[in-house]
């Protein structure tokens, strides 16, 4: 199960402009950074939560805060241990192992990355990656090759991924067992498998580059594009309320 | 125009070459069928008549190949990428979009066609493929025949005066490859486009070609017309081509003293030639 592939729909967030999906992911982001406090902190996540649902995202939105909360729980243990200020919470003999401040900033820190990171992982569920790149291309003026490029590190990943299941199978095939719970032996495993999936992985991509290259790559301008992707009213509303947001989590959160 | 004269390729990586003295030229509406056994070379010749090889695999490269008169050695891709389109062996490595609608506005696009004849001649392309209803889909999410057609109608849609397919039904069911065949000899009979398709169905071929290549081991066994292969039976069996059942029936009619006409390609000029020989008309 791919969490960052696109889920087709029609609704008000599929319906912005990507530019406008894109800059609003990243305020919305600043927003959370700027923030200082663990009950806002969540406030935002369950914003965020809440806004996918309207969509009809939640359970997108839902899955991802799960195991954005894994990597969560890996920065809350490290800044726990980690901030000594506050008084001491817990103690073995005289060893303070935990702190009031390093709980409080460990909090504050675990959530504010699943709080940061969670609209720009569900940017990819609303916004094709195609569309996104031709609207960068045409508005923000980012030279194509490098939205070419963005687009084909995107496609390639579930293509790997493929590849990797069928060499995988193959060796199956052949009788090795990868269900192995010994992570060293898995290791051990899967290593080998990595070089002929780079070999044929890098002749993916020469034959890509060959192909587009046939088909006129070099001969493109920034007006070949042939979708538009005109700003609305709905637009500058967004705009308008994620700035406000960000500007009120300075000041006051 | 294509005009090969002595070609000789050898891959940088490889110890042998993967075309050997190759002479051909191939004139402006002609329908050119290439086949041959696996590492024959034929994806090779293919990428030789159209530039990418020696300018994208590099190798060891002898003689000389002219499009219209430009040597492909001495001009870049994007000078003939407009002539010719190529459908690729390898479905997947040369797709450049992840929708399919996107994947055929690509070239459209880049060639610089203009905004309101491209939305004609995107859903033309994909109405003459008979996929319409794949216009929005991911292609990783297609069979492998589908893609096979997402592929052939990115580069249809550019319209080129010569298009080079390198086996472009292997992943298809025996009608669609049929359909394919078909709409190509329509482009060639209407449009006069060029056609040099690569292929292992050699019954299709034979159908379908106005001229037959086969390549063995890197060089030229055979160039010539369908109908002439009855005199070469013998040599597509030594060189493992499995020759159309009804071809060979015809040979072997022949071979036996009680036919004396010409090869016969179909079905329907099979039956006619067994009705002769059995005196048995419709
Ligand atoms: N990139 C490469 N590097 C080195 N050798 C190659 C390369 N590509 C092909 N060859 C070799 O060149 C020869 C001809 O290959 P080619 O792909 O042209 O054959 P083919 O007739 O198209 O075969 P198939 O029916 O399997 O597609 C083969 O011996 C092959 O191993
Ligand atoms: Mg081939």
């Amino acid at each position: 199960m791919n969490l960052l592939n696109y889920v087709p729909g029609n609704s008000f967030l599929h319906r912005l402009n990507p530019i406008t999906k894109l800059a609003a992911a990243f305020l919305y982001g600043l927003a959370c950074i700027l923030c200082g406090s663990i009950l806002m902190e969540l406030g935002f996540i369950v914003l965020m939560i809440a806004v996918c649902a309207v969509a009809g995202l939640g359970k997108r939105a839902l899955r991802l805060t799960r195991n954005l909360l894994i990597l969560g729980l890996f920065m809350f243990v490290l800044q726990l241990f980690f901030v000594r200020t506050g008084e001491a919470l817990v103690q073995i003999g005289e060893f303070v192992l935990i702190t009031t401040g390093g709980l409080a900033s460990a909090l504050l820190l675990s959530l504010r990355v699943v709080a940061t990171m969670l609209p720009l992982m569900l940017l990819f569920a609303i916004t094709p990656m195609n569309d996104l790149c031709n609207a960068l291309v045409k508005k923000a003026h980012l030279p194509y090759r490098y939205a070419f490029i963005l687009t084909t590190a995107f496609r390639f990943v579930p293509l790997f991924s493929t590849e990797f299941h069928e060499i995988q199978d193959a060796q199956k095939a052949r009788g090795v067992d990868f269900e192995t719970k010994n992570l060293f032996r898995k290791i051990g495993l899967v290593a080998p498998l990595c070089v002929p999936l780079l070999v044929s992985s890098l002749e993916k991509v020469n034959s890509s580059a060959i192909s587009a290259e046939m088909r006129g790559f070099h001969l493109r301008t920034r007006q070949s594009g042939y979708k538009e992707y005109p700003f609305t009213g709905r637009d500058v509303l967004i705009f308008v309320i994620l700035i406000s947001l960000v500007v009120f989590s300075a000041l006051f959160l | 125009m294509i005009v090969a004269d002595h070609v000789t390729f050898q891959y940088a990586e490889s110890s042998e070459p993967a075309l050997r003295d190759i002479s051909l030229s191939i004139d402006d509406g002609d329908f050119v069928g290439i086949t041959g056994t696996s590492g024959a070379g034929k994806s090779t010749l293919a990428m030789a008549l159209n530039g990418i090889v020696p300018h994208e695999w590099k190798g060891d490269f002898y003689g000389s190949v002219k499009i219209d008169g430009m040597d492909t050695v001495e001009h870049q891709t994007e000078d003939f990428c407009r002539k010719i389109g190529e459908v690729f062996q390898d479905i997947d490595s040369q797709m450049v979009a992840s929708v399919v609608e996107d994947e055929i506005l690509f070239g459209l696009e880049n060639f610089g066609v203009p905004h309101g004849e491209i939305k004609i001649r995107l859903e033309k392309v994909l109405e003459d493929l008979g996929i319409p209803d794949l216009r929005k889909r991911e292609i990783s999410s297609l069979s492998g025949g589908q893609k096979q057609k997402v592929a052939i109608a990115a580069i249809l849609a550019l319209e080129p005066r010569i298009l080079v397919l390198d086996e472009p039904t292997g992943e298809l069911d025996p009608e669609s490859s049929r359909e394919i065949f078909g709409l190509l000899r329509k482009l060639n009979e209407e449009k006069g486009i060029t056609i040099v398709i690569i292929e292992q169905k050699i019954k299709l071929l034979c159908e379908y070609v106005k001229r037959l290549i086969v390549l063995d081991k890197g060089a030229l066994a055979f160039d010539g017309v369908p109908g002439e292969i009855i005199s070469h039976i013998e040599t597509f069996k030594t060189l493992g081509i499995n020759v159309p059942p009804v071809a060979e029936l015809s040979y072997l009619l022949r071979q036996s003293g009680v036919y004396d006409g010409g090869i016969t390609l179909t079905v329907q000029e099979a039956e006619k030639m067994v009705r002769e020989v059995l005196h048995d008309p419709v």
